[in-house]
């Protein structure tokens, strides 16, 4: 249980939670400098003209259905309970006749970008979102479809895109971690062979006191005062210990990191706590779980955090997928659309990616004659802010929304083209592990630069 | 030759300089090139990084989008060098680490002496073989595949430091530098890191005292010894052992067709016997891949087989055959990447989906290896003694039923996923029925055999109508201490595709199958099929695997044609392990990729001792902890830190952070809250009841202990070289606010609280918490803190300080 040698010291005392460089140890002593934090960031490569700073990803578990809406296909209505050869495609499960969708669309914004009668706040701000139609992959099940979804493969133990984008771009905030996961777990906080400090702090959304969000945030016993006295106390020895063993980076980081901690206990229950923000705000998102999400999301890249990401229920629709729809997708609705225009009104939308899909989407002809089963083969992401256009709906799937035909993007496309928006070129933001050099696009992937501005 | 210099010479002084510069480049700067610069600047490339191309004359010349990168003459304004040596933050090249210093100081005198090219035409077949990587032949010379060696200790100048072989070569590096080695640490310190580093936790106040007032010459070998003796060593040991055969107790999915493993735990406890019992590290590899096929092996041997019968798989018989045969696929690259990098330090896994970049590794070894895991199942099998036709055809069942049953669930509880289902779940359940038949004739022999299975042929209930109250679902157990193991068989798997809806996995027990090499590792694209076989560069005449699915004789290769590389890999990690730095630093990839050894020489003679005496771990310990290398203080010299900050040469014992394990563990038992009961099924780690010993915490893929991840614990999805332990604020919150450390703290307090007077309370503290009395300093500080504070919490305060964490 080695120290990697390949690491270099100053990886070593980087933390998640409040990081430290070799220069970090005088600036945790002092200022707390902001640039320094950033250095940290391991990204060599050349930078894009991509300006955008940081990421929320709204994730969509379970796949949300792009025909019912961002990619309205009247033909459905023609071609109503049929089962054309076009759509005979091995998915899941086994499916039926085509389904139109329940809802209606119109168009919006000065773009003319066609959004569900469902989603009309999204439609209110369509102006700011860049909806791509054209998004493929390749697997139809939840698990290998989520792997691919955030770490660009399949398989079960790759870092996600958060922990490279941590891991190129280090933290902004010495206090809180770089990268931030709401309610999701698995591979989307995984940092796989990346140094762990770059795995997603698993934070849970639906409580609202930050106490019971993150385990061990408070003393239970101690007052601040108590507790300062306790810390003082340690440190004391901590220096006794110091001067008798010599200079050491290790003890020296390990002394910071405590005051970083005895900092952050104060800093994260004012920063992961939405109560503090105004009831018109609060409103504004929707006090419902996905809405507080959304809201913690903000404060958090508010304050430094690199990549944000918030996971938002089920989404697997096998059946009955328009009552469901009826019922969930107001919340959804609200709380993304709040989110883009709070960004933007606080002049953050800029230089903030937001990032809105699923593992897949779901299919235009039926399962169980009233949902839908998962569709890899084209279905619909959005971007929002962080240089993408907005207005805009870029690609397209076949007559009947099943298979992506036009500009198609695939997932390792698109996060290159995150990573582009970011400043980073795909091919050069690498990791060397088990004899090659890693990458998020893994030998694929190219930045659509079409849909940046 | 020499005429024909001194000729030269006399004719053209400055086409000698040139002809020297020339070799400089040959010799210096395109090897350095091909390896390092081509994969992304190569005229073979579509688009080369930056429009700038290295591997051919004009393209170096050239420069890239920015313009030239070189002037010749001029080292300080060639970009080339700027970005080798790292000072500009936005020109870092390349971009995977800094080459070292003799490396960029090569390119500037190169640069300064006219940075001479002398290639000519078009890119030579250099370029691409630098591309393709090495071949077999060049392979064969590479550092890591040549046999080892016992090597005469080299001659050092200070005589009297050394204490066994280890140290001359040591020592002789540091001498080289002007170095010298550190004083030995003091017999507290020894104390504690050998207890660290033996049985992974910190030592007893007595422990250490009884080894200090030890004045007997050879006490330390007497320490060591009797730690290698004690159980505990096993414990410790395991650990190391089980984060290279990433080690876990379920799938990452937690969906009904990848179900966990309710006794991998007993793999674990085998580890720790084995290593208990010293097993010879080449009987304890093979019996971890081939336990069933070894002579001479018993039935609790298969314990072993946990290795690859606990290994993480992923299955979903609901789709189609081209998707299950790329996860199948993706299971035996697993098994390929761990048995790879794990035993051999070698990266079989890159060359999937072509050649190896840089090793020499062609694609077909890499199917003919992935075949000898296509032809391995895993099953759940009996600890009991059966009969081989018995066992055989009960595996064989058993794998049937699980697929069985849960293909007649699925049809009959999601009526319209297949077309046609009812044929199907009768015809399956007719076959559930036969079997069910066949196995019920074992009752009398083999009752425990016939009630394994009877789970797989009780149906479930169909699932309730719309608007019923939910049955509660029954989660599959996570642990089970059943007499059965988690182990594998020799079958060959085949994706099902007579059935176009349906899609079942074919396990044909006692067959072999060779697998096709697919075209950039498409399944869909399958080509020619390759026997399995032994990796070529490393075999010895012939290498194809004819018994079975040839576990066993890859086991025997590795330990034949192989030897030196595993004795050189086990080495260098068992180094790694004690140091907290190995020898060569990649420990699993000893490729070209990797980093080839600080001391070879060191290397080579201890793997050759190693070998010579029975691969003895316990040997190999004792080695490397009596030599004065070992023995050095941790305490920092500020020059030697400066000169070399990684302590590449050992002029100390680096001082560590404990790793989880013996962290807690050492908190555990020093405030006397540890339960040392040895194996059995894993418990929760986070459980606040649970206060065993760290390693039969319970180790999720789908969902890691929060604590083992915030300190450092690797992923058990893939084998692991190293942890890179870091130093966080979330480690700190733990420290400062948790109920574990809090509870330690109170248990600790109240074992002293009897104590009447407040200095010996904190003495006894002092003693308890930390092995050590208080120094007059210290002592009045904890009894000023103490004038406004609890004694649980000075408690929590000496639990806190960084002694208590580091491994000194």
């Amino acid at each position: 249980m080695a120290v990697r040698p390949l690491l270099k010291r100053r990886d070593l005392i980087q933390s998640a939670f409040g990081a430290l460089g070799t220069l970090g140890l005088s600036a945790a002593l002092g200022s707390g400098n902001a640039a320094q934090a950033a250095a940290l960031g391991h990204y060599a490569g050349q930078r894009t003209s991509g300006k955008a700073k940081r990421v929320i990803s709204l994730f969509l578990q379970g796949g949300p259905s792009q025909v019912d809406l961002f990619d309205p296909k009247p033909l459905l209505v023609k071609f109503q309970g049929q089962r054309p050869g076009s759509v005979d495609l091995r998915t899941e499960r086994q499916t039926g006749g085509l389904m139109p969708s329940p809802f209606q669309f119109a168009k919006h914004g000065r773009g003319g970008v066609d959004v569900s009668e469902m989603l009309p706040k999204l439609a209110g701000v369509i102006d700011e979102i860049c909806v791509i139609r054209s998004i493929y992959s390749f697997n139809p099940t939840h698990t290998p479809s989520v792997n691919l979804y955030h770490t660009g493969t399949i398989l079960p133990n790759r870092p996600s895109i958060g922990s490279w984008v941590s891991y190129g771009l280090g933290s902004e905030n010495q206090n809180l971690p770089s990268f931030i996961a709401l309610s999701s777990g698995g591979s989307a906080t995984r940092s796989g062979f990346l140094p762990a400090a770059h795995q997603g702090t698993p934070v849970n959304h639906t409580e609202v006191d930050p106490e019971k969000m993150i385990p061990n945030l408070r003393n239970k016993e101690l007052d601040p005062a108590a507790q300062r006295k306790q810390l003082d106390a340690i440190q004391a020895l901590n220096k006794e210990f110091g001067a008798s063993f010599g200079a050491d980076d290790y003890l020296d980081g390990r002394i910071q990191s405590m005051e970083a901690a005895y900092r952050m206990q104060f800093e994260a229950m004012d920063v992961f706590d939405i109560r503090k923000e105004s009831a018109a705000t609060r409103a504004l998102y929707g006090e419902t779980p996905f809405g507080n999400g959304c809201l913690l999301a903000r404060r958090l890249v508010e304050k430094g955090v690199r990549y944000v990401n918030v996971g938002s229920g089920d989404w697997d629709d096998h059946k009955d997928i328009e009552t469901a729809y009826r019922k969930k997708l107001p919340a959804m609705d609200q709380a993304a659309a709040a989110l883009i225009a709070d960004l933007k009104q606080r002049g953050m939308l800029d230089d903030t990616i937001v990032i809105w899909g699923g593992e897949f989407g779901r299919t235009p002809v039926s399962e169980s004659g009233t949902g839908r089963d998962h569709n890899p083969y084209g279905f619909t992401m959005w971007v929002a802010g962080g240089g993408f256009k907005g207005g805009l709906a870029y690609g397209a799937t076949d007559d009947f929304g099943f298979k992506a035909v036009e500009n198609r993007v695939s997932i390792h496309d698109f996060h290159a083209t995150v990573l582009h928006a970011l400043g980073i070129e795909h091919m050069q933001l690498t990791y060397r592990y088990a004899g090659r050099d890693f990458r998020l696009t893994d030998v694929f992937g190219n930045a659509v630069k079409d849909i940046l501005a | 030759m020499w005429r024909g210099w001194l000729v030269t010479i006399l004719i053209c002084p400055s086409l000698l300089a040139q002809k020297l510069d020339a070799t400089l480049f040959e010799s210096k700067i395109r090897p350095v090139l091909a390896g390092k610069c081509y994969g992304c600047h190569s005229s073979k490339l579509k688009a080369p990084m930056g429009g700038l191309v290295l591997d051919t004359k004009a393209g170096l010349s050239a420069g890239g989008s920015g313009g030239k990168v070189i002037v010749a003459g001029q080292p300080d304004q060639s970009r080339l060098l700027t970005a080798l040596r790292f000072t500009d933050p936005h020109l870092q090249m390349p971009p995977t680490g800094k080459l070292p210093d003799a490396v960029i100081d090569d390119f500037a005198s190169w640069i300064a002496s006219g940075a001479v090219d002398p290639r000519t035409a078009a890119p030579s077949s250099e370029t691409s073989a630098a591309l393709k990587g090495m071949s077999i032949e060049a392979g064969r010379q590479w550092w890591a595949f040549q046999p080892i060696r016992e090597v005469a200790p080299p001659r050092i100048r200070d005589t009297a430091w050394s204490r066994n072989k280890i140290d001359p070569f040591v020592l002789a590096q540091l001498e080289a530098k002007r170095f010298t080695p550190s004083s030995p640490a003091d017999k507290r310190t020894l104390a504690r890191r050998a207890y660290i580093d033996l049985v992974g936790y910190k030592p007893t106040y007595q422990e250490v005292e009884v080894f200090a007032a030890d004045a007997s010459p050879d006490a330390w070998e007497k320490l060591i010894d009797r730690l290698l003796a004690s159980p505990q060593y096993g414990e410790r040991w395991a650990r190391h052992w089980m984060d290279v055969a990433r080690y876990g107790e379920d799938n990452p999915t937690s969906e009904a067709t990848n179900p966990a493993y309710p006794f991998a735990w007993r793999y674990r406890d085998w580890i720790i016997e084995a290593l208990n019992q010293d097993v010879p590290y080449d009987r304890f590899v093979k019996l971890q891949l081939a336990a069933d096929q070894m002579p001479g092996s018993r039935r609790e041997d298969l314990r072993a087989l946990g290795y690859l019968g606990a290994a993480l798989f992923h299955k979903d018989q609901r789709l189609s055959a081209d998707v299950i045969n790329g996860f199948l696929h993706d299971d035996w690259d697993e098994r390929v990447d761990a048995v790879s990098r794990g035993l051999l330090a070698m990266t079989v896994a890159c060359a999937r989906c072509h050649d190896h970049k840089f090793d020499p590794i062609p694609t077909k070894d890499y199917y003919a290896l992935a075949g000898v895991f296509a032809s391995t199942m895993r099953a759940e099998q009996p600890l009991f003694d059966v009969d081989a036709a018995t066992e055989a055809r009960y595996l064989a069942v058993q794998r049937r039923l699980i697929d069985l049953r849960y293909s007649v669930g699925l049809l009959t509880g999601e009526a319209s996923t297949v077309l046609d289902s009812e044929t199907r779940v009768a015809r399956w359940r007719a076959e559930i029925e036969q079997l069910k038949a066949e196995m019920l004739a074992l009752q009398e022999r083999y009752p425990k055999l016939v009630a394994s299975l009877e789970r797989y042929w009780t149906m479930p209930a169909p699932r309730p109508p719309a608007g019923a109250a939910p049955q509660p679902r029954r989660r599959p157990e996570l642990t089970s201490t059943e007499p059965f193991l988690n182990a594998v068989f020799d079958a060959a798997q085949y994706v099902e595709t007579a059935d176009p809806h349906y899609t079942f996995i074919n396990y044909k027990p006692g067959e072999a199958r060779d697998l096709a090499v697919l075209r950039s590792g498409n399944v869909a694209a399958p080509g020619e099929i390759v026997p399995r076989q032994f990796l070529t560069v490393l075999s010895k005449g012939d290498s194809r695997f004819l018994k079975g699915s040839g576990r066993l004789e890859l086991a025997d290769k590795i330990f034949t044609d192989d030897r030196s590389l595993a004795a050189r890999v086990i080495v260098n990690r068992v180094w790694d392990w004690h140091f907290g730095r190995p020898l060569a630093a990649t420990p699993s990839d000893f490729g070209v990729q990797g980093d080839k050894p600080t001391h070879p020489e060191l290397l080579d003679d201890l793997a050759t001792r190693f070998v010579a005496h029975g691969w003895s771990l316990k040997w190999l310990h004792r080695e490397i902890m009596t030599s004065a290398a070992y023995r050095q203080s941790s305490k920092p010299r500020p020059d030697l830190v400066k000169a070399d900050p990684t302590n590449m040469l050992f002029w100390r014992m680096p001082p560590r952070r404990m790793d989880i394990e013996s962290y807690r563990d050492t908190l555990l038992r020093s405030s006397g809250r540890l339960n040392d009961a040895m194996y059995g099924p894993s418990e929760d780690v986070e459980a606040p009841t649970n206060v065993r010993r760290t390693i039969y915490g319970r180790i999720s893929r789908s969902r890691l202990s929060p604590l083992l991840k915030n300190y450092d614990f690797p992923d058990p999805l893939q084998s692991s070289g190293g942890r890179d332990l870091t130093t966080t604020s979330l480690q700190q919150l733990f420290v400062l606010n948790s109920a574990f450390i809090r509870e330690s703290a109170t248990a600790a307090s109240q074992a002293v609280a009897s104590l009447t007077a407040d200095r010996s309370r904190v003495e006894e503290l002092y003693r308890r918490l930390l092995s050590r009395d208080p120094s007059p300093k210290e002592l009045d500080m904890a009894l000023s803190f103490l004038a406004g504070a609890t004694l649980e919490q000075l408690a929590q305060v000496l639990l806190s300080t960084n002694e208590v964490i580091l491994w000194p």
